[in-house]
């Protein structure tokens, strides 16, 4: 989530719109012109969203897809459409390039179809995308609301905030601010706090299973000690202590005290996994054929664990999000506004909870949060599909 | 959490009956029994738990000693040495005394089965602090537990044996949604919807575990009252783990109805309902049963938030209270109970494996 920088700013929108001339200019010269634009509205997006990093990689994604509409492959002259008589198997270094990204191409599109097969996988990644636009494009249209606003008071009412209405959709919250405002800008602290969490404690998982499934003996006791031992002491409770001990005043701290305690479950699956794989042929074909550990981790054991490494990631998110929400919602976490879960916090202490009309402000925030852990969920089918080919094939 | 694999011969069966073992034998078949190795790494983690917290929370930032010494100060209007002796006096513990001491007479106290005083509210002791708590939150979490488990097991069975359906379809679209959701948004959202838009119930009247007006005995209006006000807490843990249990036993449904008995049980031309019971039901629940006795230990703490909540008198609320009012023997001894229990029934569900199921029991007896 770094590279925000330019996020949202016309030098974001200036970097899409360069990045997006590549596959532009490789759709006219394949004659691929309806993918060629589609690449460069993707381009666009994602470099006036993330600037750099998000429209640099796009350019290799839609140049791949869209070289893979035009590619001819010539090294395997049964599925290729070119003639027998035009194979030759000689390949320079600039076809050995466009074979690679080709077949880049080819693989993101079977993941789109994966994705969009199945419904509800689907539906999750469009709520997920709702809730990425509007974090990053959202404040370019609605300004952050901050001071409290005294003159909007109603003679005579009990408490600043008010219903819905045509001025404020989501109604007014306890200092007489847009609710609205802060749903669109409250999101980005916790929605980035939740990843970064989920994807310490994945890291973690992962480094450590391996390495215990790999080197065992001594190490491997060692860390199976340690995630025994964590997994013992109920998580949210110590989370409360170690969040009053570590002074929190950024999320990233948060993120990495929620990963330190997070990762046992995971990497217990992955050393399970790991000691399971060691032992199959093909895996022992690779260690007798000498093709090296990275090749053998990179190309015949990772690719088995990547489907649950990703299911359990976003699972991962979805705790994270308890978990922050949890602790700001105890009053434990001294986040700054705007936030989510800030607002339920503040709707609780200022005592707005039994108002009729502060649904607006009580509601969104809860609304929202809900609605986003259910997309992960529903995404997190999606994503079993398409990193599994199995499973892909099985439908 | 996953149950640890079962391997070694069970303890008591003697290999040869006719010979007396002598003491030394017995030693040695029981220092090599499964049991026995489960029962100390249980203990050692229990004793690094303990020691660990008694360390982690005395780096809190913030005092009790200090603050109730500050507080008889401006109260009592004492001097500093008196105030300080007063509070030596109450507290029942020198906190000049190193950690490690501290730590030593905390351990020896704990192996007399004596777990100090509450610090905060002072001359109570921890253990009936949390023997006085502890039901609440048994009671409350457990009956949701059985409720969802039943629940969950009737329902997952069902849309296993009936996959494909539109009830299938829709049991599980719903599962998964329910399960996706927080259980203190789920109560948010009861609270506001039918709570303060709809008003259904009466929010403000539902904090705490009973009404305090009637006189606790053994009456109806009295169980009556306990049930009112724990229907929403009890409510919510429902609806927060149904759906995972749905979905569990849906899956061990499945794969239970791949098994050669199952076709053999219809070729037979058994009853359905035989069937679904005695050969489907039966064996697609020993997974979950695990389940069940390792989630039994994680209740024991309740859910911190959801008890905050509703004002709800349960170990998890005070355990909060505890941290934030910087109790440190009450935290002691509410972390010490809660690993306890994990521990405890993490054992259970080994054991309980082991008896329910006979083909992990013959896989015992092959080691042998």
């Amino acid at each position: 989530m770094i590279g925000f920088a330019t996020i949202a700013t016309p030098i974001g929108l200036l970097i899409g719109l360069v990045c997006g001339l590549v596959p532009l200019a490789a759709g006219v010269y394949y004659k691929q012109i309806p993918v060629g634009v589609i690449g460069v509205i993707a381009c666009v997006i994602s470099g006036f969203a993330c600037g750099f990093l998000g429209g640099v990689p796009m350019i290799l994604l839609t140049y791949g897809v869209v070289l893979s509409y035009a590619y001819v492959n010539r090294q395997d002259p049964f599925t290729s459409r070119a003639a027998l008589i035009d194979v030759t198997f000689e390949e320079s270094r600039v076809e050995q390039f466009q074979r690679s990204m080709a077949n880049l191409g080819n693989s993101i599109r079977g993941a789109w179809r994966a994705l969009t097969r199945n419904k509800a996988g689907f539906l999750g990644f469009l709520g997920l995308t709702f809730f990425l636009v509007v974090m990053v494009f959202g404040p370019l249209f609605i300004k952050y609301d901050g001071q409290a606003h005294m003159e909007r008071r109603v003679p005579g009412a009990f408490a600043m905030v008010a219903a819905p209405s045509a001025e404020f959709p989501l109604g007014l919250d306890w200092k007489g601010r847009d609710v609205l405002s802060h749903m669109v800008h409250g999101g980005q602290t916790l929605i980035i706090t939740s990843i970064q969490a989920g994807i310490f404690a994945t890291v973690i998982a992962v480094v450590l299973g391996s390495l215990a499934g790999l080197v065992g003996g001594v190490a491997d006791q060692i860390i199976s000690t340690i995630a025994n031992f964590i997994l013992t002491i109920p998580a949210f409770p110590l989370l409360i202590v170690l969040a009053a001990l570590v002074d929190l005043d950024s999320g990233f701290l948060l993120a990495v005290l929620f990963g330190v305690l997070n990762w046992p479950t995971l990497m217990r699956a992955v050393r399970a996994q790991v000691l399971s794989l060691r032992e199959r042929d093909y895996v022992q074909a690779a260690v007798a054929l000498d093709l090296g550990l990275w090749h053998i981790i990179a190309r015949e054991v990772f690719p088995n664990m990547v489907s649950y490494i990703a299911v359990n990631l976003i699972f991962t998110i979805r705790i994270a999000m308890y978990s922050v929400v949890g602790l700001v919602f105890l009053g434990l976490v001294p986040l700054k506004e705007p936030d989510w879960a800030i607002m339920i916090f503040t709707g609780r202490q200022q005592g707005v909870l039994f108002l009729p009309q502060a649904a607006g402000m009580l509601l969104s925030p809860i609304v929202a949060i809900a609605l986003f852990q259910l997309s992960l969920v529903l995404f997190a089918r999606s994503l079993e599909e398409i990193f599994n080919p199995r499973l892909r094939a099985g439908v | 959490m996953t149950a640890l694999p079962v391997t070694s011969a069970p303890p008591t069966l003697p290999n040869d009956p006719k010979t007396a073992p002598t003491l030394r034998q017995q030693w040695r078949r029981i220092r090599r029994s499964y049991l026995f190795k489960v029962i100390v790494q249980g203990l050692v983690t229990i004793w690094a738990v303990t020691t660990l917290t008694f360390f982690m929370i005395r780096q809190m930032p913030g005092n009790p000693f200090q603050v109730r010494i500050d507080d008889l100060m401006t109260r009592q209007s004492l001097t500093y040495e008196e105030a300080y002796r007063a509070a030596a006096t109450i507290f029942n513990f020198d906190p000049d005394r190193p950690a490690l001491l501290q730590y030593a007479d905390y351990v020896g106290d704990l192996l007399q089965g004596d777990m100090g005083m509450s610090i905060t509210r002072s001359g109570t002791t921890v253990s009936s602090l949390i023997l006085r708590y502890l039901p609440w939150t048994l009671f409350c979490i457990g009956l949701a537990l059985v409720i969802s488990f039943t629940l969950g097991i009737v329902l997952g069975l069902a849309i296993g044996y009936w996959r494909g359906t539109w009830f299938d379809n829709l049991v599980t679209t719903l599962a998964s949604i329910i399960s996706g959701i927080p259980d203190y948004i789920i109560a948010l959202l009861i609270i506001l919807v039918f709570g303060v838009q709809l008003g259904w119930f009466q929010i403000g009247q539902s904090r705490g575990g009973v009404d305090p007006t009637i006189t606790p005995a053994l009456s109806v209006a009295y169980i009556a009252s306990i049930l009112q006000y724990s229907f929403l807490p009890i409510l919510i843990y429902v609806l927060s783990s149904v759906g995972s249990w749905i979905l569990a036993m849906k899956n061990s449904t499945l794969s239970t109805l791949g098994e050669d008995y199952i076709a053999v049980a219809q070729a037979r031309g058994l009853s359905q309902n035989r069937i679904l019971s005695a050969y489907i039901g039966r064996n697609a629940m020993l997974p979950l049963i695990t389940r069940l006795a390792i989630s039994v230990g994680f209740i024991i703490g309740g859910s911190v938030i959801i008890e905050e909540m509703f004002q709800y008198p349960g170990l998890g609320r005070n355990l909060y209270i505890a941290i934030s009012t910087r109790d440190y023997t009450m935290m002691q001894g509410i972390f010490l109970v809660i690993t306890a229990a994990v521990v405890l029934s993490n054992i259970v569900a080994d054991l309980a494996l082991g008896w329910l199921d006979p083909r992990v029991r013959l896989d015992k007896g092959d080691e042998l």
